[in-house]
């Protein structure tokens, strides 16, 4: 224990690897791994379509884990995206569907509902003071009820791919005929290299950052605290806003009353990328890595033949080596 | 001060919110006060459930009034049955209140729907449980009150002799054999022809409800006593559940000429059940996949926008209907699906009802299914039973 202790530390004292972080090293090589592993133990994973469908079925989760970065970031939690985005997209769908509206619009009205929704949890956190969990588990059992309120119960189906209103389905992939392009990946990159910009080099991020490792002392020092833990929930709103549109454009349809337990994916993945479920410190970047575990890992453990139980047991037995690091990474600062 | 205000605002708004929502989806289920909850315990006393129901209710013709819980309206199934439902009561003259939990995970809810029903002491309920153990005890207060219960859908398999009088359901093990016929016509000579392994795969939302374990074993068996009666031998792997039920002997083996693998996700979401869809389609040995669901079917049509190989080289088969599944028939991606018949099964519930209320007989009744495919999907026969 003691050699290993030493030999990361003269790991850690690489400049190039201080500047990326020792974290997202790690989180990079077991995807690597994984990767690798997959494709020698399972030929029919080692094809393009594989990848393409890694890539679309990520695109939600990484949306929302951009977004609940922030909120954890705080020390805080939304545990109503997962349930959101079905609500919000089956809000959207159903307009489209049943109201005549465009598509444009039902983009739109699922955004808004995301952003509605993210600022009613930011109030409540912020304002009311409520413990993130609770007010968050709340307005997720809110959402769930409403989605299937709204649409009477229905599933909504999207506009499908090739139709004239399918077209912002190719905002996520690009229909070549002989080929497909995970277009999405780029904007997801694009809103990661911001979302990243924002954490780290503006006030609306450093205030985050300082509310989640001293609420009190940030307070003291003269933030206005109320507002800034109010925007972490709404950038979160905002990206289950976008996630629900990828959900929308991935799949072919929506059910209400689904959705619970999405969110502990998106989650899942921000925790393995290295942000502390204490609060005070994370990484956008590693977000996007983590979901990717995740993803890697839902899509490929079934390849190789391993039944349902044993997929979730694995993921779940990562997720604890993951956590694992964060608390000698805690311990070692202390 | 200002905080306060806004605090008290927000409070307001999401009371409000939570009311209104409430308001809207227990309406219907709680129509009789709860002051006669009580009965229920002392059946004694308020035995004449029929008269006494219809009573309050100021009714039409008959003055029958019937409690019916489904499972929820997530799937446009449901929809289906309920429109049925609506035609049979108007036709007879009789009231009821169809309610559904949000879906088919909330058993808890679906348990308090069935008390609520017993509680509004109806002339009959119909009932498809999705959890016979969980509903137990609504099910033994409706017997203590009289109250006959009529099954729909999966039924409620196992409950306690003489509380279900009858069951208007879909035979989802002869409805499985049907796919497994009509596939098994598209696929015999790539079978008999084959001089290598090939595979059919088999995808099955979950490995916990009778419907759907029904319908993946009438297949996987079916189309195994076909193959096998032209020469071919067959072995199966996946599921531990469906692998071990089914009646194919090469149990978790790959050895056979047709080999079929049975995929079940770790959890009910359309991420999973494409990616089980892709795994199937991403083996150059597969030939056809068979989903026992709307769902299953709709992780097929998603899978399949990656890989294309449904409708070519690769022979799809669905289960239900609904708008993707309707489009991918129609357009080759499917080569057929079997529908139940909803509407059917909702007039039959209320017919059965209707006689177990007024004294008439009361029995099973098999509400059928129906192979459709793009030729014959538009035919008013099937179409009727397509929802989107």
């Amino acid at each position: 224990m003691a050699n290993n202790e030493k030999k990361g530390n003269a790991f850690t004292e690489n400049p190039i690897v201080r500047a990326i972080g020792t974290q997202k090293i790690v989180v990079v090589a077991v995807l690597i791994v994984l990767f690798g592993f997959f494709c020698i133990a399972s030929p029919a994973f080692r094809q393009y379509s594989t990848i393409l469908s890694i890539m679309d079925y990520s695109y939600y989760t990484t949306l929302m884990a951009i977004g609940v970065t922030f909120c954890l970031i705080t020390g805080g939690v939304d545990l109503s995206i997962g349930t959101g985005i079905i609500c919000y997209g089956l809000l959207g769908g159903f307009l489209i569907n049943h109201k005549g509206m465009p598509v444009a619009v039902g983009l739109l009205v699922t955004l808004l509902a995301a952003l509605v929704v993210g600022t009613v949890n930011g109030a409540l956190v912020a304002i009311l003071e409520l413990p993130p969990f609770i007010a968050t588990l709340c307005t997720m059992m809110i959402c769930r009820g409403l989605g299937s309120i709204a649409t009477g119960g229905l599933s909504q189906n999207w506009p499908p791919a090739g139709s004239e209103t399918g077209w912002f389905r190719s905002i996520f992939k690009l229909d070549l005929g002989t080929t497909k392009i995970p277009l999405g990946f780029v904007w997801v990159l694009l809103l990661v290299i911001l979302m990243s910009v924002v954490l780290n080099k503006t006030k609306v991020g450093r205030y985050i950052i300082a509310i989640g490792s001293n609420k009190e002392a940030t307070r003291l020092s003269g933030v206005n605290v109320i507002k800034y833990q109010m925007s972490a929930y709404i950038i979160s709103g905002f990206f289950s806003g976008l996630a629900a549109i990828a959900y929308a454009a991935t799949f072919q349809a929506i059910a209400p009353g689904t959705g619970a337990g999405l969110e502990l994916d998106a989650i899942g993945g921000a925790i393995i990328g290295g942000t502390s479920m204490n609060g005070g410190s994370g990484s956008v970047a590693g977000t996007l890595l983590g979901v990717f575990i995740m993803s890697m890992l839902k899509t490929g453990l079934p390849f190789i033949g391993l039944q349902a139980n044993w997929q979730q047991i694995i993921t779940g037995l990562v997720l604890i080596a993951a956590v694992y690091i964060d608390v000698l990474k805690n311990k070692k600062m202390e | 001060m200002k905080k306060k205000v806004l605090a008290s605002l927000l409070c307001a708004a999401m009371v409000a919110a939570t009311l209104v929502g409430c308001g809207n989806s227990s309406e219907p289920a709680t129509e009789t006060p709860a002051a006669e909850e009580p009965a229920a315990e002392e059946p004694a006393a308020e035995e004449p459930a029929e008269e006494d129901g219809g009573a309050d209710e100021a009714a039409p013709a008959g003055d029958l009034h019937f409690e019916i819980v489904s499972k929820g309206f997530q799937h446009q199934f449901w929809q289906a049955v309920l429109k049925g439902s609506e035609q049979k009561a108007a036709e007879l003259g009789v009231t009821m209140n169809f309610v559904g939990p949000n879906s088919e995970s909330d058993i808890a809810d679906q348990v308090q729907m069935l008390n609520n029903a017993v509680n509004a002491q109806p002339a009959a309920i119909g009932l498809a449980a999705l959890d016979t153990n969980a509903a137990l005890d609504g099910i033994q207060q409706a017997m203590d009150a009289g109250i006959p219960i009529i099954g729909f859908d999966s039924g409620v398999p196992g409950a306690p002799e003489g509380s279900i009088w009858a069951n208007c359901s879909t035979d989802n093990y002869a409805a499985g054999e049907m796919a497994a016929e009509e596939t098994y016509k598209l696929i015999k000579d790539q079978i008999t022809g084959a001089t290598g392994k090939v595979r059919i795969g088999v995808m099955n939302q979950d490995a916990t409800g009778e419907s759907l374990i029904n319908r993946g074993l009438g297949f996987m068996d079916k189309i195994a006593e076909l193959i096998e009666a032209d020469g071919k031998t067959v072995s199966v792997i996946g599921n531990d559940k469906y692998v071990t039920d089914c009646k194919i002997e090469a149990k978790n083996s790959e050895d056979g000429d047709v080999v079929i693998e049975v995929l079940v996700p770790a959890q009910v979401t359309s991420e999973l059940s494409a990616i089980d869809c892709q795994t199937l389609l991403n083996k150059e040995d597969t030939i056809c996949i068979y989903g026992s669901n709307q769902h299953s079917a709709e992780g097929m049509v998603t899978a399949n926008e990656n890989i294309g190989r449904l409708g070519k080289d690769v022979v799809g088969v669905g289960f239900d209907s609904g708008a993707v599944i309707k489009a991918a028939v129609k357009d080759g991606t499917f080569a057929g699906c079997i529908t139940q018949a909803p509407v059917a099964m909702g007039e039959a519930v209320i017919q059965q009802l209707y006689n177990a209320a007024t004294g008439a007989t009361v029995e099973d009744v098999d509400t059928g299914c129906q192979w459709f495919t793009a030729e014959n999907m538009d035919d008013p026969e099937i179409a009727q039973n397509l929802y989107d």
